[in-house]
């Protein structure tokens, strides 16, 4: 690690007013101290974010949630309220990393984990995504943990987080405290394709700051789950994930979001895959059209029919209701 | 089935347990020394080529910085003999940062030494090398380039197997296996004095380090002490002297402070060895009814552009089975890939893969039942050496074993057996290990504070050698086992074996035996001739010692430690001497080998993709157990690590330049809690008096032998799919 | 908690080291000897540049360090205290042997940073409990040998002990997923998992 200064904020003001290029917010740590030792992160300085009042879940009037940005990943997966509501997210959670980590992750850090390519990670390899314009790697190497949708030829990093998947099918919104004062974003618009500029991942600007994510009430009737495959049992990030939210009034599907996880360069959504079921289309016709812009790579071909089996089997559980 | 022996369960806590559990039991990182210096290497990020320039400018500007090494300056390093006897066995031998030369990914380029950790890790990565960079030759098949021989043959193995009524004719392979014990190797190098340095090491055998580190160092043997006290396991990986080990004691002498060089998780799959892949040929042919008629084992095991490593992958096919015609045939390919070593089972467990899964292939051919065509190729003797087996009890192994696991209830149907969701599917291997004793001294002493003390510098690598070897004792003397300290890990010791190859056990239990004989008699010796003896005048069958205390025939009773006192004695010591068989092995009469068998059930769920060791029970033959909870737990652990080595386990190369893609515990996969299958573990209780006078074979590589081919033949019963390359993949059952 | 502060040294640590040491000697003593050299009093620890005052809490003390922000919470504690009980396993969060509690929750304290914990109540191994008095716990996995080379044990053990607060279900299942994140490469699992639910009585 190469050094750097060391601040603890004391008001959401000071963390706003310190954001700048070269400057990371911390907070749990998991990714960013990891990116350190590797010095794939090289910050001049770290603002502690833990001590911001950042730290609640909190219900809305609506039945929505306000999810604080520092809220543990632990906290959030066995908070009631989400349990209740939102199991999907609680499931994500408990499915992603061990649970010393998740005590440890934020709910922003987790937003923004970064992945998991071995070419990103090691410096001595080239990556477009940690030095732009000096190449991939991972095309042509070792990339049987990577992405198969929203791929370029510049980059083709998996976002590997559970909890994004979620996030993504619960239709997620963002609160992000920047120059301008405070803004929402929609997690649909939150992150961006690779192409040729695979070192922006958000829409994030410097000195941006996370404070929290609020999910919208969910009508009554509503299932979700979430659904995790990789080869060992655990403490292992996905081959393939899913997670669903379907809402079924009468006897009748009426809103329905679904993403996956471990197959896209971000948490993979296509609304027109949910249009395809919402107007009475068959789950086989749904999932074939979510994956029909699959691209594998050279050593994850197998990814295709195990994100098919991943989905489909997501959506019996969720629609048999 | 006749009534088989069995080993009755016993529970007690190790020796050295409450140490473990508190944090106290001291391993080689934990060593503290003032003024201690901290070395972080610099390793090469090509795969082949040569070092143009190292810039260590910015490194050595960093203030706390004590000094950037490399071939420039690191000073003389010399070549250390290299022989096959454990004496002066290394595996990589060429000194570090002895030329501009890489020959593999990873190897070290430079160190940097600084006052703190921090400090030291920073300037590494702030050294920058240039290098000038060749294609290195890496993957494609694996020819035998050099060394190609014939390891064993008799009779005419291809003329059987062209005339064999039913055979089968496969390449089994088994990619690059990493050791990854949790504990990283490290070295903490203290020069007492200029010439004179102590090492502590993680090292599964320290007089090996010790006589190979004082000839890199260029200094007398007697100058070096080398201390592992506890070691966090080895697997094969700790047994031989790395490279960094010559840069922490090369560093700590030019700076004259104590130096600690922790490796990182990335070295441990570039810089301290890993199995290397093997690619195997078996053809195994029998007639009609199952009888093994010909076996034909060609291999080949990768190896690194210098050193050769050979897998001895063979071994097992000259003797495990009652086959007339057989030819093993050898050779090694040379890659730019790192030195390998041996890992746990070296040889037996990547050839059991083949032989095995070859063996249930053949059964398939047959339509036999695997159990039965193993017992019906059962031998009393061993065929490759012509000797009658010492104690072989495979067949009741295979029994028990079926009766335990239920294998009668198995429908030999592929995809037949269901649970749920989920396929079942069952499968058998037999395994294997040879018994060897190597050469052990021992020390045992009755002091005068009342205790006993033992010293054997060997090692307690996890198997429970500080236990042992207390229990031991304490079965001779009586004396209660907290009065009984054991001192292990230290060259200045008497000298102990190896911990590897499942060998110390068996070695040093007779070496303690005898001198604590010794001891016992020394005691009694003085106390019958020494003026001031209670015991003065008695015979020597007029006196004996029980529990501690020392009785007279005419009466007269006194504990060891007040009669040391009386007769002006610090302590009475025994010391012994016990031979191993390893030098002479053809002189034996018998061939002592371990036996056992390995059942499977695997569950594959084709809707999740899901594939999952279920439960496995294995029965081991291994002579005598002598502490039956570490043993039963080795034996468990070795699955566990079979589970790996069957489903997830391999070290990936990107072949265009050498990189380890996924040398970090998050890539490579490894079981973690929840890949833990049921597991059920009996040991057969045949004590082997052919192999030493316990009639112990030991247990440290047997249980993880057979479990890669039961998996496969498992998960060939669930799927109907034959994974022969290791590990089986989700990618390779998706077509079920 | 009577809180008792230090000023330390890694120097004058090692000293109290030897002190701890020599409780062990009343076990069936295993030779666990340091043979380090007398340490004088004039050593003074290294200070880099860039060292800041910290003050953390382990195990119910008060330690005042200087160090640099970039010291991670295992390395002050193997390097900087001498608390070595904590181990190291791969530095990247992949093992759990690093395995603490803050605040009561477990933690790999190899990805958290010393200076982020001033004020936190830190536990570590040599805080559970003492060979004399071992925490129920440690006297479950001396009993149920739920390790081998005991080198990932501190840090199952620091799992293991949290989960006994966490909502963790009754299931050998639920048992073995919540300890997923503890690595044991000699495969102890089935003693380990024996041990915890001994303790937890199911």
């Amino acid at each position: 690690m190469q050094s750097f200064g060391y601040k603890k904020a004391g008001s959401l003001d000071e963390a706003a007013r310190t954001g700048a290029d070269g400057i990371k917010f911390l907070g749990g740590g998991t990714t960013l101290i990891d990116l350190m030792k590797l010095e794939v992160e090289r910050p001049k300085a770290l603002v502690d974010i833990t001590a911001l009042p950042l730290a609640a879940i909190e219900k809305q009037k609506d039945g929505g949630v306000k999810i604080g940005a520092t809220v543990r990943n632990s906290d959030l997966a066995h908070n009631d309220y989400i349990k209740k509501n939102y199991a999907v997210l609680s499931q994500a959670l408990l499915a992603g990393a061990s649970a010393q980590l998740r005590n440890k992750a934020t709910t922003a850090g987790n937003l923004l984990q970064r992945t998991r390519c071995t070419y990103f990670r090691d410096p001595s390899r080239a990556c477009n995504k940690r030095v732009p314009k000096s190449g991939c790697g991972a095309i042509g190497g070792h990339n049987r943990n990577l992405a198969i949708l929203g791929t370029s030829n510049d980059c083709i990093a998996t976002n590997p987080s559970d909890m994004n998947v979620a996030m993504m099918a619960l239709g997620a919104r963002v609160h992000v405290l920047g120059e301008k004062g405070e803004r929402f974003i929609n997690i649909d618009e939150f992150y961006l394709l690779p192409g040729n500029t695979p070192e922006k991942e958000t829409v994030l600007q410097p000195g941006d700051l996370i404070t929290a994510v609020s999910l919208p009430a969910l009508p009554a009737g509503t299932v979700t789950s979430y659904l995790k495959l990789r080869d060992r049992a655990s403490y292992e990030f996905a081959l393939a994930s899913s997670a669903v939210v379907a809402s079924i009034q009468g006897g009748k599907l009426t809103r329905l979001r679904f993403a996956m996880g471990g197959i896209g360069t971000k948490p993979w959504r296509n609304p027109e895959a949910e249009k395809v079921l919402l107007n009475g289309g068959t789950i086989q016709d749904a999932v074939a059209f979510f994956l029909k812009d699959a691209k594998p790579q050279s050593e994850n071909g197998f990814k295709v029919e195990l994100a098919k089996r991943c989905l489909t089997h997501s959506l019996k559980n969720a629609l048999k209701a | 089935m006749d009534k088989i022996q069995t080993v009755k369960p016993s529970r007690e806590a190790r020796h050295d347990a409450p140490l473990k559990v508190t944090g106290q039991a001291k391993y080689t990182s934990d060593f503290n020394f003032p003024r201690m210096a901290y070395a972080v290497p610099v390793c090469a990020t090509v795969g082949k080529g040569k070092i143009r320039a190292i810039d260590s400018s910015s490194a050595r500007a960093m203030k706390g910085v004590l000094g950037v090494y490399s071939r420039e300056n690191i000073g003389a390093l010399y070549r250390p003999t290299k022989e096959a006897s454990m004496d002066y066995r290394i595996d990589e031998a060429r000194p570090p940062f002895e030329d501009d030369l890489i020959t593999y990914y990873g190897q070290y380029v430079a160190v940097a030494v600084a006052e703190t950790f921090e400090l030291a890790q920073a300037a590494a990565k702030a050294v920058k090398v240039s290098y000038v960079s060749e294609k290195p030759k890496l993957g494609g098949k694996l020819e035998q380039e050099d060394l190609k021989k014939t390891d064993h043959e008799r009779g005419d193995a291809a003329k059987a197997f062209a005339q064999a009524e039913v055979k089968v004719d496969h390449v089994y392979v088994t990619p690059t296996e990493v050791h990854n014990p949790i504990e990283l190797h490290a070295t903490v190098a203290h020069w007492t004095s200029p010439d004179k340095v102590t090492l502590y090491e993680t090292s599964q055998a320290i007089h090996a380090q010790r006589n190979v580190m004082a000839q890199i160092l260029g200094i007398p043997r007697e100058n070096v002490q080398v201390i592992t006290k506890f070691l966090g396991s080895g697997f094969g990986g700790k047994l031989w002297c790395w490279p960094h080990s010559a840069i922490a004691a090369a560093t700590a002498r030019k700076l004259n402070r104590p130096v600690k060089l922790v490796t990182d998780r990335h070295m441990a799959f570039t810089n301290v060895g890993h199995r290397p892949r093997t690619e195997q040929r078996i053809q195994l042919g029998a007639d009609k009814n199952g009888k093994f008629k010909a076996l034909i084992h060609d291999y080949a095991s990768q190896s690194s552009m210098d050193d050769e490593y050979k897998e001895n992958c063979g071994e097992v096919s000259g003797f495990l089975y009652g086959v007339s015609d057989v030819k093993v045939t050898s050779g090694v390919a040379r890659r730019n890939q790192s030195v390998p070593t041996a890992m746990r089972g070296p040889g037996a467990v990547p050839g059991l893969h083949a032989l095995e899964s070859a063996v249930d292939e053949l059964a398939i051919a047959l339509n036999m039942d695997p159990v039965a065509l193993r017992i019906l190729n059962d031998t009393n003797d061993d065929q490759m050496t012509k000797k009658p087996f010492s104690s072989r009890h495979l067949k009741e192994c295979l029994e028990l074993g079926a009766q335990k696991f239920g294998w009668s209830k198995r429908n030999a149907k592929i995809g037949s057996m269901k649970d749920g969701d989920e396929i079942i599917g069952y499968g058998v291997a037999a395994c294997t290990w040879p018994a060897r004793r190597l050469d052990a001294d021992a020390a045992v002493e009755f002091t005068r504070d009342g205790r006993v003390k033992i010293s054997c510098g060997t090692h307690d690598v996890g198997t429970g050698m500080y236990t042992v070897l207390a229990n031991i004792v304490h079965e001779e003397t009586g004396i209660a086992k907290d009065k009984i300290d054991v001192e292990l890990g230290d060259t200045n010791l008497p000298k102990g074996p190896i911990a590897g190859g499942s060998m110390a056990t068996g070695s040093v239990v007779p070496a303690v035996v005898e001198a604590c004989k010794k001891a016992k008699k020394n005691l009694l010796t003085a106390a019958t001739k020494i003026q001031s003896s209670p015991f003065k005048g008695l015979k020597d069958d007029e006196i004996k010692f029980e529990k501690g205390l020392v009785t007279g025939k005419r009466g007269g009773k006194m504990d060891f430690a007040s009669l040391l006192k009386k007769l002006n004695m610090s302590s009475a010591a025994g010391l012994a001497s016990v031979k191993g068989n390893m030098a002479a092995m053809d002189k034996e009469k018998f061939s002592t080998k371990s036996f056992g068998a390995q059942f499977v059930e695997i569950g594959w769920n084709p809707l999740l993709a899901k594939l999952r060791v279920r439960r496995v029970v294995s029965v081991i033959d291994a002579g005598r157990i002598i502490n039956f909870q570490p043993a039963r737990n080795q034996i468990e652990g070795a699955i566990v690590m079979g589970v790996g080595m069957g489903l997830f386990e391999y070290a990936v190369t990107d072949a265009r330049d050498g990189f380890i893609a996924n040398a970090n515990l998050a890539d490579y996969v490894m079981p973690v809690h929840a890949d833990c299958p049921e597991i059920d573990v009996t040991f057969l209780d045949y004590p082997d008096k052919e192999a030493n006078a316990y009639g112990a074979r030991g247990v440290g590589e047997i249980g993880l032998a057979g479990i890669a081919p039961a998996i496969c033949a498992a998960v060939h019963h669930a799927t109907g799919v034959r994974v022969r390359e290791l590990p089986v993949r989700i990618e390779d059952l998706l077509a079920t | 908690m009577s809180e008792e502060n230090s000023k330390v040294s890694r120097r004058s640590f090692l000293r109290h080291a030897g002190v701890a040491g020599a409780g062990v000697a009343a076990l069936p003593l295993i030779s666990n000897a340091q043979n380090a050299p007398p340490i004088s009093e004039s050593e003074k620890p290294y200070v880099p540049d860039g060292a800041q005052d910290v003050r953390l809490n382990i195990n119910g003390k008060n330690y005042d360090l200087k160090i640099e922000p970039r010291v991670t919470l295992l390395d002050c504690l193997r390097e900087n205290l001498n608390l070595t009980g904590t181990k190291k396993g791969c530095d990247h969060g992949q093992c759990g042997a690093c395995t603490i509690h803050v605040n009561g929750k477990r933690v790999n304290s190899c990805l958290s940073l010393a200076i982020a914990h001033q004020g936190d109540a830190i536990t570590t191994i040599e805080g559970l409990g003492t060979t004399q008095k071992p925490h129920p716990m440690q006297k479950a996995f001396m009993e149920h040998d739920a390790y081998q080379c005991g080198y990932c044990t501190s840090g199952q053990i620091m799992s293991a002990t949290a989960l006994l607060k966490e909502p963790c279900g009754k299931a050998a299942g639920d048992v073995r997923e919540a300890m997923s994140g503890n690595i044991c490469r000699c495969g102890a699992y089935k003693n380990i998992l024996e041990a915890i639910q001994d303790v937890r009585g199911v």
